[in-house]
């Protein structure tokens, strides 16, 4: 089996079709009329010029106006006049056209490659599409003619570039397999535009297949299993058939409100760890973030990112947002995440040592600098702060206290935020939900971490085996822990939401319909799936199954009723 | 010379489609025009030079206009920016 990076989601089973590209030959000759090779490469721009829009306008009516655009973007490089001057200056220097147009697009090319950014170094494979494209043109030769697909073709390549995958008849591509290229590329983007199953960055690919060969790719986990048994055809055969279905239907609830089936608002949000993954947030069609995890920013280096780093990373994520809620939590470090160069003291209970607020509240310079950089981001967005680990009302309003004094220091300092910016607590040991009511009077907002919350309930280390029989969401004392919280901030009117896996839970969505949870958080993949989870109950439906359930007194009994009630899994 | 500071608000960055309208629309004034960024300095009229420059989303960059033009120039520049390229 050989494994790639799943690019785009789904089974593909095929036949495969091998495609190599030719690279262009010519011979590097010098010139004395360079008018006449100026003359050649104008004809060579303006024969590329009506290719491209001709792709770019099939691409269009295929896959969309975004996706046309990469095509599109190669015209406006070539419309460059750095680019053309260029060329043209080598040229006048006696160089031929092919030559020309070689060296001046691999200059970009390694300018491109060298960049730390994924976006910038894709352009690089633009460049290499265009210089590769305009050469053919130069030397009068057919660019892409692929000959016709038959149905089910799985396409093999080294690499896709743009104009290949536009050229190609793709109602009868099952998927594609490349050795390089990633999430992000070119081919990803169309592939996942156009539903078909991709998996790319697959070394060893091109050695393994030939054409003609049987295949089954898994875009979902990188997969690709070549001439497979007739056991594992049949199995992969039904599985296709069940995502296929599955798709269909989370379509419906992409770019929709969400909504119970009597029409009440709630809504989907997301889980993330760095402002990169806002892309996520916007691709899986989440309302918002959350909870953004800050610690991960200060994990894998030598010293704490300062206040500008952080506030540019907010900021990030705040305007990729748009206006959508941004729940920024301060960092949660100790317990089990140790960061190095933090000092974090040796305990023999992390779990229940100096972690998360307790720790910044030791060091308070920490979290003044954390609190400042979020502060002035939240004059770019909608953003929240999020306090982790509280178990002690003075906890709060330490946080509260110097949110307000760094308020003023940046008034003084003409320094723009939101003066109404929302405080909310994580609810997740067994004290903060015994007070829940006093700290609603106090927080703006509650937000339930059921991970920690059923660890600290239980009194179960989440990582131990030997208690793991304690370690669930099901148990009785969690979910009158989850429905008493979620009273509180409903009878003090301030919102709730769940961040904890128990959010994507789908047996759990009655439940959590019925306590009042108006927002929940999960991973960018889940979105589509909650909403659509929440859209099956209506209130009373969801009040009749948990009045049941709140009676039940084992977790084993609970998962039981709501694993025959719901229909679904975990 | 002119010399703004402005914060880039539009999701994907100065990537491909916004550095293409941003070069061309700049490539119609008269003015030499810049973008500074994390010690980078790129003409503004070359969508390729712009794309050297890595310039993300909530990236701030400084413009630099200077010739006959440059006062237009920057009120488009500044319009382009600040628009999120929304629309265009």
């Amino acid at each position: 089996m050989i494994k790639g990076t799943g690019a785009s989601g789904g089974i593909g089973i095929g036949t495969v079709k091998v495609i190599k590209v030719q690279k262009p030959v010519f011979e590097r000759r010098r010139i004395r009329e360079p008018e006449k090779e100026l003359d050649k490469l104008k004809k060579a721009i303006s024969g590329f010029t009506a290719e491209t829009e001709k792709l770019a306008a099939k691409v269009e009516k295929e896959a969309g106006k975004k996706e046309a655009e990469i095509l599109r973007g190669h015209l406006l490089i070539l419309r460059d006049p750095v680019l053309t001057a260029e060329i043209e200056k080598l040229i006048r220097g006696g160089e031929c056209a092919e030559a020309a147009v070689e060296q001046i697009c691999n200059m970009f090319i390694s300018v491109f490659s060298a960049r730390d950014d994924e976006l910038t170094k894709q352009r690089a494979a633009d460049m290499e599409d265009l210089k590769s494209r305009l050469i053919h043109h130069l030397l009068g030769l057919d660019v892409i003619k692929l000959s016709p697909l038959p149905p089910g073709t799985v396409i093999c390549a080294r690499e896709l570039t743009p104009s290949m995958t536009a050229g190609m008849d793709k109602k009868n591509v099952a998927g594609f397999i490349t050795e390089k290229g990633g999430e992000t590329s070119h081919c990803a983007i169309i592939a996942r535009a156009l539903e078909i199953p991709a998996v790319l960055g697959a070394e060893g690919i091109m050695s393994a297949v030939k054409d003609g060969q049987r295949v089954i790719l898994n875009g979902d986990s990188g997969e690709v299993i070549l001439s497979p048994k007739a056991e594992t055809l049949r199995r992969y055969v039904l599985e296709k058939e069940n995502y296929d279905q599955r798709k269909e239907l989370l379509k419906n609830y992409r770019g929709k409100e969400t909504l119970t089936a009597d029409g009440d608002r709630l809504s989907v949000l997301c889980n993330i760890g760095n402002s990169d993954d806002a892309d996520k947030v916007i691709a899986g069609d989440g309302e918002g973030i959350g909870l953004f995890r800050t610690e991960f920013m200060f994990m894998d280096r030598d010293t704490a990112p300062d206040e500008q780093e952080q506030f540019e990373v907010y900021r990030e994520a705040a305007l990729k947002m748009a206006g959508k809620p941004v729940v920024i939590r301060t960092l949660d470090i100790g317990g089990d995440k140790d960061v190095s160069y933090l000092e974090i003291n040796e305990e023999e209970n992390p779990f229940l040592g100096q972690r998360a607020i307790r720790y910044c509240m030791a060091h308070p310079d920490i979290l003044h600098q954390q609190l400042r950089a979020i502060l002035r981001a939240s004059a770019y967005g909608n953003i929240k702060i999020l306090i982790p680990m509280i178990a002690d009302m003075t906890e709060l309003r330490f946080v509260k206290k110097m949110t307000e004094k760094i308020k003023k220091e940046l008034s003084e300092d003409d320094i723009p935020f939101d003066e109404h910016i929302k405080t909310g607590v994580m609810i997740e040991t067994p004290s903060a939900c015994m007070i829940a009511d006093l700290l609603a009077d106090e927080a703006d907002f509650f937000s339930i971490g059921t991970n920690d919350l059923i660890q600290y309930m239980m009194a179960a280390d989440r990582g131990n085996s030997d208690v793991s029989y304690l370690y669930s969401v099901f148990k009785p004392s969690v979910l009158r822990a989850i429905q008493h919280t979620i009273q509180c901030a409903v009878d003090k009117g301030i919102t709730v939401e769940m961040c904890g896996e128990a959010a994507a839970n789908k047996l759990i969505t009655p439940l959590l319909i019925s306590f009042g949870l108006e927002k929940f958080s999960v991973s960018p993949s889940s979105v589509l799936n909650i909403r659509k989870e929440i859209s099956r109950y209506t209130k009373p439906e969801a009040d009749k199954i948990t009045a049941r359930v709140m009676k039940m007194s084992t977790a084993e009994e609970i998962k039981k009723y709501l694993t025959r009630k719901t229909g679904t899994k975990e | 010379m002119v010399r703004q500071k402005l914060l880039v608000i539009n999701p994907e960055g100065l990537h491909l489609r916004p550095a293409g309208i941003f070069a061309q629309e700049m490539d119609r004034f008269e003015c030499e025009i810049f973008i500074q960024h994390q010690g980078s300095k790129v003409n503004a009229k070359s969508l390729l030079s712009i794309l050297t420059a890595c310039i993300k989303c909530g990236s701030e960059i400084n413009i630099e206009c200077d010739g006959i033009d440059e006062l237009d120039a920057m009120n488009r520049a500044i319009e382009l920016i600040n628009s999120g390229f929304e629309g265009l």
